[in-house]
């Protein structure tokens, strides 16, 4: 029987996209045919066939008919429908405000990701040279292996050799331009009794054509020409000179030893969006150990830029860098104990280059502040979580408060309008509810944005033409939101038949059933954000707190500002004698490096054996200032004069070793060939000298200055009773012992927290989205759950008389919920657990994810849904069933 | 009528609407063609057409009656204007008269 009709499915999509006035005639010639099919064929290949013409009618030339129409009569009826928008929005104020909140949010937060994304991309492209700008970079193979069993057998890295910049220079004709860029090395400048620590940036004289930095006074043609020649940023000039003109001043730079310097130059400070940062600008040639450096070609540490001359060709510039490898490097090459077979193709040393353009977005080889397109990404998906649960709180409040527009969509229809004008006015409503968002919304990026900026550390400012652009970004949203929010809804509402509605007869329920999957798939997201912010928090909090084997709290550290030499361990010296009658110091012991202020790792060959081990040079009370403890043999003693060639081990490398007794044995880490090495005095129990990241891997410390250098850190251990005092007394000693040095501290554990910045960076915005998601949704949840007791208010009266306790309304009236909570969380639980551990894959050291995690959270969120539905329930339970059932 | 242009099957479907009289509408044109052609065209396209033809005033058409067959829906009857008319005539005569400047020893010899 049924299949002597054709598709319904067929005929409803007809009638979706058929212009109205053509829809009758073409139906009906349509199911004539079919009449005509099913007589000559089968009623399959009728009903295909039937199908297939609807198909061929669904065509530009049928389609746009429509648009003609609509869009008359929608202009008339325009002013209508913002009327009716306006006073629905009036009129339920509460059920608006959910709405416009958890769009607006929603909203801000995508624009504000578009900025971010915005600021990613341009970064270097302010350079008028970017597309001739190449970074140099270096692909070789590992000789010594490293210590964790992955890492690859080639590593890459934008460090080269000193010499490489001027040498392309010279050699290669395509090579216009090169100039070597070294950044951060710290020096002490000093001009009149101004004297400040300042980070140093080398480069060559090629810099300022190369690139496009302002230049504020001085010829950038020759600045930087003279050796003994420095160019300065404004912020830099105001330091020393104040509101004097720099130019032709001379200051005195300290690293290793002084040597002054004439300023020609003042350049704009660096935009925030450039891979290249400066401060002070100074020659190659004044890099400490330069020439040692730019002869040795095993020296890699040199960052290096070329500008090629227009239209290169780069298989060309290939071959020429292989012809420089062959011609410097080949006899270091022989050398090294490469495989038996390279990997097909490459190379054990090739040079590599990137646009600079490129740099910022490479997270292959590292820079300074490149960045991980990931990040983009998250912070994409957050924004769009976020919207997703602002539009669910859209849609399921239209679907349940449908009620209240029936009447309306009733009398509209019986009065001539069709099911398409219903359609555009309720997707019309939408559309509006969302602009009004998005001007919230904008006010709210605006507000937010310091707060995001101090969380990405990034520095975006709103100037007229980002402002604008955000604006037509979030005019798209809006559309965009406003019909995919407003589509289902206003299919719904647009389905009501006029007679059944009008009568009173509400038998036609609405559908609401889709409202449920909506709010568990709303609460997924929200779990999905609680678990995963949990988890982040539990792993921070067991890094701050984790035991790190030393004590880090009340440590000052101090640069001794002296360069690498002996002045500084003298300094340490006299520092410890000036403290030591200050009751409030407990202990002053130097070391080459502190936590999170770089290290050495050293190569060496045992028994043919390749191995490697972190070094720091240290003095006698290093160990006792830091509370490290020794499981075996002594501490370092001045006394004993044989300690200059001992060394104090961790367990690590004893370990590594696979010594017995550690005591009895000597370490050759230096390539002495005709000694045994140095003696193992001790074994301290293995302590965090790096971050949690890392293993704890094979260490040593010595006092020997040829090996390990000097001690340019200054650690003040200082009693807690009154710490800013005691730091004032520590000052005042310092200035007295050294009036040309300035007196930095940091306290070592904000040192080590520093190395977690980024993650608890990104703990905040997840914490921050965690926090709106759950806002928003429950407020969704309290729209609906609102909704739902009142449409409930007569049964619930009924049941009162009846005799039910308060109790069992609660309960009835919350149940559900409960259930789309749990259902929610045991889809959002496995999610979480896999993303997250993803994240967790970072860290060396680790919490597990137990499933008390998984409880806590859940029952978090249970409360929290609870405490939201609760009011209507509680509220509805409490009427007097009187009240609610007299009407009747 | 220099400006007005008719394509190929416009201008049949034109004819159609005119042959049929007062009950042309989309599924007799389709009967039609393929009755007195032997050509399959397509409903879809027949209504188009007959649509484009509307706009350019060369048919006008209106609602017919109920029906009992074809579930009840009206048909959408078509008939040709005055305009039209005259088109499909200019365009006959502009036929004929080349179809004359043939030169008719041609179909003997080869």
């Amino acid at each position: 029987m049924n299949n002597q009709a054709p598709s319904k499915f067929a005929l409803r999509f007809l009638a979706w996209f058929c212009p109205y006035y053509l829809y009758e005639g073409i139906e009906g010639d349509l199911l004539e045919q079919f009449d005509e099919n099913l007589k000559t064929m089968g009623h399959k290949r009728a009903r295909r066939r039937f199908l297939w013409h609807v198909l061929l009618f669904f065509r530009p030339s049928i389609i746009l008919r429509n648009n003609f129409k609509l869009n008359i009569i929608n202009t008339i009826m325009l002013g209508n429908y913002f009327k009716i928008t306006a006073r629905t929005i009036m009129k339920s104020k509460l059920y608006s405000f959910i709405n416009a909140f958890g769009l607006s949010i929603g909203m801000a937060f995508c624009m504000l990701i578009y900025l971010y994304i915005q600021d990613e991309r341009s970064f270097d492209q302010f350079h008028a040279n970017k597309d001739s700008i190449y970074r140099m970079e270096v692909k070789r193979y590992n000789t010594w292996k490293m210590w964790s069993e992955d890492e690859d057998m080639f590593s890459s890295m934008a460090y080269l050799q000193t010499a490489l910049g001027p040498t392309l220079k010279e050699e290669l004709p395509e090579v216009i331009m090169a100039t070597r860029y070294n950044h951060g090395g710290e020096g002490v400048v000093t001009y009149g009794d101004k004297v400040f620590t300042e980070d140093l940036t080398y480069v060559d004289a090629d810099f300022f054509q190369m690139f496009s930095f302002d230049v504020l006074e001085g010829n950038r043609k020759t600045m930087l020409s003279g050796q003994l020649e420095a160019v300065i940023t404004p912020e830099v000039a105001k330091r020393y000179f104040g509101d004097e003109s720099p130019i032709n001043k001379v200051i005195e730079i300290d690293r290793e030893g002084k040597k002054s310097f004439t300023i020609t130059g003042i350049i704009a400070p660096p935009p925030a969006n450039s891979s290249l940062t400066y401060n002070i600008l100074i020659r190659q040639e004044n890099r400490p150990y330069y020439d040692r450096n730019n002869e040795n070609w095993g020296n890699f540490g040199c960052p290096t830029f070329v500008m090629l001359e227009e239209g290169t060709d780069m298989a060309n510039f290939d071959d020429n860098l292989a012809k420089i490898v062959d011609k410097y490097m080949a006899d270091k090459i022989a050398n090294w104990s490469l495989p038996e077979e390279m990997p097909e193709g490459l190379a054990p040393f090739t040079y590599l280059y990137s646009k600079l353009t490129d740099i910022h977005l490479n997270t292959e080889i590292g820079w300074r502040n490149n960045s991980d397109p990931q990040y983009s990404m998250i912070l994409g998906a957050i924004a769009i979580l976020i919207l997703i649960i602002a539009c669910i709180n859209y849609v399921s409040l239209a679907l349940v408060t449908s009620k209240s527009r029936r009447v309306e969509v009733g009398v509209r229809k019986s009065i001539g309008a069709n099911r398409s004008q219903v359609i555009y006015q309720f997707t019309f409503e939408s559309i509006i509810l969302a602009f009004v968002s998005m001007l919230f919304g904008l006010g709210l990026m605006k507000l937010f944005l310091p707060a995001f900026n101090s969380f990405t550390s990034k520095a975006i400012s709103l100037d007229l033409q980002s402002l604008s652009e955000i604006t037509i970004v979030g005019i798209l949203i809006s559309i965009l939101v406003g019909v995919i929010a407003g589509s289902y809804p206003s299919l719904v509402l647009s389905h009501f038949k006029p007679a059944e509605v009008l009568k009173g007869n509400y038998s036609s329920k609405v559908k609401s059933g889709f409202v449920k999957p909506l709010v568990v798939l709303q609460f997924a997201m929200s779990a999905f954000l609680i678990v995963s912010s949990v988890i982040m928090y539990k792993q921070m909090e067991y890094i701050t707190t984790k035991d790190l084997g030393y004590d880090k709290e009340q440590v000052l550290v101090i640069p001794t500002q002296t360069g690498w030499n002996d002045n500084a361990n003298t300094a340490i010296k006299q520092m410890r004698q000036a403290l030591s009658y200050n009751p409030n110091i407990v202990a002053v012991a130097g070391t080459s490096s502190s936590f999170n202020r770089g290290f050495s790792l050293n190569g060496y060959e045992i028994d043919g054996v390749e191995k490697s081990a972190y070094v720091y040079a240290i003095d006698t009370e290093y160990i006792p200032t830091l509370d490290i403890e020794l499981v075996e043999g002594r501490n370092f003693d001045e006394n004993i004069s044989t300690d200059t060639t001992a060394i104090i081990v961790n367990e690590a490398l004893v370990e590594d070793m696979e010594w017995e007794n550690p005591l009895e044995e000597y370490l050759n880490w230096t390539g002495d060939t005709i000694g045994l090495g140095f003696k193992v005095v001790g074994v301290v129990k293995d302590f965090h000298f790096r971050s949690l990241e890392h293993k704890i891997q094979p260490m040593l410390m010595s006092m020997n200055k040829e090996y390990t250098g000097y001690l340019i850190n200054m650690l003040v251990r200082i009693s807690p009773s009154d710490i800013p005092a005691t730091i004032k007394e520590v000052e005042s000693e310092w200035r007295a012992l050294f009036p040309d040095k300035p007196f930095d501290y940091n306290f070592m554990d904000e040192d080590i927290d520093r190395q977690y910045e980024s993650y608890s960076q990104w703990m905040s915005i997840m914490g921050l989205a965690t926090g709106f998601a759950i806002l928003i949704s429950c407020l969704g949840l309290f729209g609906i759950s609102g909704v739902n007791a009142l449409n409930r208010t007569k049964e619930i009266g009924i049941r009162k008389v009846m005799g039910a306790e308060l109790s069992n309304i609660f309960i009835l009236l919350n149940k559900q919920y409960i259930w789309l909570a749990i259902v929610a969380f045991a889809v959002a639980s496995p999610l979480s657990w896999y993303v997250m551990n993803i994240w967790l894959s970072d860290f060396e050291f680790t919490i597990t994810i137990g499933w008390e995690i998984f409880a806590l959270s859940m029952i978090t969120g249970l409360v929290v849904a609870i405490a939201t539905v609760s009011y209507h329930a509680i509220k509805s339970a409490l009427l007097n069933p009187a009240d609610t059932l007299k009407y009747e | 009528m220099g400006k007005e242009y008719l394509g190929e099957f416009e201008e049949l479907v034109l004819t159609m609407v005119a042959v049929l009289g007062e009950d042309a509408y989309g599924n007799a044109i389709v009967q039609e063609v393929k009755e007195r052609l032997d050509r399959k065209v397509n409903l879809s396209g027949v209504h188009v057409t007959l649509y484009r033809l509307e706009d350019k005033g060369l048919v006008k058409s209106h609602m017919g009656g109920a029906t009992n067959t074809r579930g009840g829906r009206k048909k959408r009857l078509f008939t040709i204007t005055n305009a039209g008319m005259a088109l499909i005539r200019a365009v006959q005569e502009q036929r004929m008269s080349l179809w004359k400047l043939i030169p008719q020893l041609k179909l003997v010899g080869s």
